[in-house]
């Protein structure tokens, strides 16, 4: 495996790690003014968020991290990348601002009037990054209309296209149905039956809207793929992990289910790397970025290659660690702060 | 305004907020560490329990402050992309590393580590816990270490060579020796223990005018903020002087905008070597901002030394006045800090590496359009959350270790009704 392909390889997992781990914050914020109220002396505390909490700094950096790497090791991607989206960005990084302020903050509030107000907005920083990541997805599947210098903008017309729009909605109903599976996981027995309910009515809802994209595709609007067989690989592996999802949550088997949902929301990138591959950034299937131009200078890869051989194993340790330290169901025996 | 003036400004108010949070988490981190290690290591139950609530206090008002400090840098990480495409297409084969090796070494880890730290109370072991902290405080500075490395390639570009119109790295460790980042580096840690000591000093010197029932909790907080703040703002001071030949050396526009001479036998040599522009920065601006940080900079040193002197058999906890200027004292460390930046990045202008790119010329191809929409949202939501964010630090600062929620397990519901369980 040569360098530049590691690093890819870095840059794909950097992305599915966020995707995975984010994505259930996204879809636990959209869902705990309804799953996790509390009444009387714990009215200040949401057991949906009791949840995500100690996870919740640790996940968010999987995408500062993802964003660091684009630019140190694909500084022509990023810079086209970045600037091209500009808007869905821009959007992006405001939902990511309100909500995770919001949840850091909600319970410095001293009334419930005040608390109320951090989680609408704890609310529309779980809904608005989780959509504009679906657009974000659609639009790298669908290709981008870049120019002859290489950079390219997306208009109105390209984000508010059916299979992009279709794409938005069912990353917002997935990060939300893999919130309630980690709720249904995570959470006392009581909380954990509504989050299961929950679940499934989403996980059907993915079930549907997923469809479109699908048979959008297939019908020629959709998604122009470069390699068609290892996409259509990875489809039925999304759908095979949605269906098991489905299964294993109305089996009251919580592991496996979280499990199923965790690969449906990586599967996506997954999709959007190996789909394209070589190419980075299509404007039609077989034309566009390839690695080989976005990619470094050799001299700086080398470099920053001695430093992650070293530094990735011990982030995986970490973050594993972190997740092994305050594994187990919530309760108000735990510290709570958020 | 143009398309480069929005994104400057987007750039700048993006910087300038995170900024000022990042002094204060910078400066505050080792002295919880400090407190949490003392209240670890303490036999004594009854000492013990005052050490971890001040722990506790402090550490709140430090996790307070953090929250618009990740936030904001978080958007930091992508305005480079967003907004100076030019930057990545020039220099990204150099400057994209650092920024890369920061994510995953500094601001990953002190994520991870503060997330965990938090939420460890009662959960975590004693040892464990407190290395965690030790640990965020570590990976901070770190981060700013490697953010001051990309910081000082624009600064004064080193270990490249341009090929084709594009910077290729050469020499890494001269990037990473970078003198422009290093001694930078020095006065701004010192400038942060400042802010942090003065705080703590400042918050606990309002206790003691409010005549408060923790005197040890609070005799303990200001002697330690005090102490780190006059030791580091004596020395930010002599740090902050050792810029000065770094500066002549490398960037001689700056250095005679701040000497207020030869500006413009500067821009004609200038001009000559990069062809007809503008190449002087405010220089009012640049001047009043170096005057600014100087002047608190020399009076917190002095007040802080003063405040040392008095704290001998406590006559400083009974002084009113004193205790007033204390106080008062809070918000200028900040302020300085502002100058500061000011002085640096103003003063870098029109470059955005400097001698090599300028700032027009790495503006991203976006619309006027957009750039309005994106800086009118950001400013707000940044403004709205640093009033609301402060707004917070003071009430909880105001409100003392009672009102603290870091750290607190809440009884079990049967716990709390014995009653009904005895009943049943």
């Amino acid at each position: 495996m040569s360098l530049e392909t590691a690093w890819l390889a870095l840059l794909g997992l950097l992305l599915a790690g966020y995707f995975v781990l984010g994505g259930y914050d996204y879809g636990v914020q959209l869902l705990h003014p309804w799953l996790g109220e509390r009444t009387g002396r714990e009215a200040d505390r949401n057991a949906a968020l009791d949840a995500i909490a100690p996870f919740f700094l640790g996940n968010e950096v999987w995408l500062v991290a993802f964003a660091g790497v684009l630019f140190g090791a694909f500084p022509h991607l990023e810079g086209t990348l970045l600037s091209g989206l500009y808007p869905l960005i821009v959007a992006i990084l405001v939902g990511l601002v309100l909500g995770n302020a919001a949840i850091q903050l909600r319970r410095r509030s001293r009334t419930a009037r005040g608390r109320r107000r951090w989680d609408a907005l704890i609310v529309f920083g779980g809904a608005l990054p989780a959509v504009c990541w679906g657009l974000v997805v659609g639009l790298l599947l669908h290709g981008v209309p870049r120019r002859a210098d290489g950079s390219f903008h997306v208009g109105f017309g390209d984000v508010f296209s059916p299979f992009v729009l279709a794409c938005g909605a069912t990353t917002t109903l997935l990060f939300a149905a893999h919130g309630a599976a980690f709720v249904a996981l995570r959470s006392a027995p009581e909380l954990a039956a509504r989050a299961r309910h929950s679940g499934l009515a989403l996980l059907r809802a993915v079930g549907l809207v997923g469809a479109l994209p699908l048979l959008l595709t297939l019908f020629g609007a959709g998604a122009s793929m470069t390699n068609k067989a290892t996409s259509a690989v990875i489809t039925a592996l999304f759908a095979a992990a949605l269906g098991g999802a489905w299964w294993s949550l109305s089996g009251g088997h919580h592991v496996r289910a979280f499990t199923a949902t965790c690969c449906a929301t990586a599967l996506p990138v997954l999709l959007v790397g190996l789909g394209h591959y070589p190419y980075l950034l299509i404007s039609e299937a077989g034309h566009g970025l390839t690695v080989d131009h976005a990619v470094t200078d050799d001299a700086t890869l080398k470099i920053l290659s001695a430093f992650g051989v070293l530094v990735v194993p011990v982030i995986l340790a970490y973050q594993a660690w972190s997740w092994w330290a305050f594994r187990g169901r919530t309760g108000l025996r735990h510290p709570g702060y958020f | 305004m143009s398309a480069a003036e929005l994104a400057r400004l987007q750039f700048a108010a993006t910087t300038g907020i995170h900024w000022l949070f990042v002094i204060l988490t910078m400066g505050l981190v080792p002295l919880v560490a400090i407190m949490h290690t003392r209240a670890a290591f303490t036999r004594d139950p009854a000492k013990r329990a005052v050490r971890e609530r001040m722990t506790r206090f402090w550490g709140q008002l430090y996790v307070i402050n953090y929250a618009v400090g990740i936030v904001t840098g978080l958007v930091m990480e992508f305005q480079f992309g967003l907004s100076w495409s030019g930057l990545s297409k020039f220099a990204g084969n150099v400057f994209g590393a650092p920024l890369a090796l920061e994510t995953l070494i500094a601001f990953f880890a002190e994520s991870t580590f503060l997330g965990m730290w938090i939420f460890g109370w009662g959960r975590l072991r004693k040892g464990v816990h407190v290395t965690l902290i030790w640990l965020v405080a570590l990976t901070a500075y770190a981060s700013g270490y490697w953010i001051l490395i990309a910081n000082g390639f624009m600064q004064h570009p080193v270990g490249y060579e341009v090929r084709d119109g594009a910077a290729y790295l050469t020499d890494f460790s001269a990037l990473l020796t970078n003198s422009s980042a290093l001694v930078a580096l020095g006065h701004i840690a010192l400038a942060a223990l400042t802010t942090g000591g003065v705080f703590v000093a400042g918050v606990s010197a309002y206790h003691f005018l409010r005549r408060t029932q923790e005197t040890e909790l609070f005799r303990g907080s200001l002697r330690l903020g005090l102490w780190v703040a006059m030791v580091s703002s004596f020395f930010v001071v002599i740090v902050g002087e050792l810029q000065r030949p770094v500066i002549e050396r490398t960037q001689p526009m700056k250095d005679a905008v701040l000497e207020n001479s030869g500006v413009a036998e500067v821009q004609a040599q200038l001009v000559r070597e990069h062809g007809p522009g503008d190449y002087v920065p405010w220089q009012d601006t640049m001047r009043i901002s170096m005057d600014v940080m100087t002047i608190i900079g020399n009076t917190v040193s002095t007040i802080t030394f003063i405040a040392v002197i008095l704290l001998w058999r406590n006559r400083l906890m009974r002084w009113r006045p004193v205790l007033w200027v204390l106080v008062a004292t809070v918000p200028f460390p900040f302020i300085a800090s502002a100058g500061g930046w000011v002085v640096r990045e103003v003063g870098r202008q029109p470059w955005l590496v400097y001698g090599e790119l300028t700032v027009d010329d790495a503006l991203s191809h976006v619309s006027t359009a957009s750039l309005a929409v994106s800086c009118t949202v950001f400013i707000a939501v940044f403004l709205a959350l640093a009033v609301t964010n402060w707004t917070l630090i003071t009430q909880f600062a105001r409100r003392g270790p009672d009102a603290t929620q870091l750290g607190v397990t809440e009884p079990l519901p049967a716990e709390a009704e014995p009653v009904t369980v005895a009943v049943i």
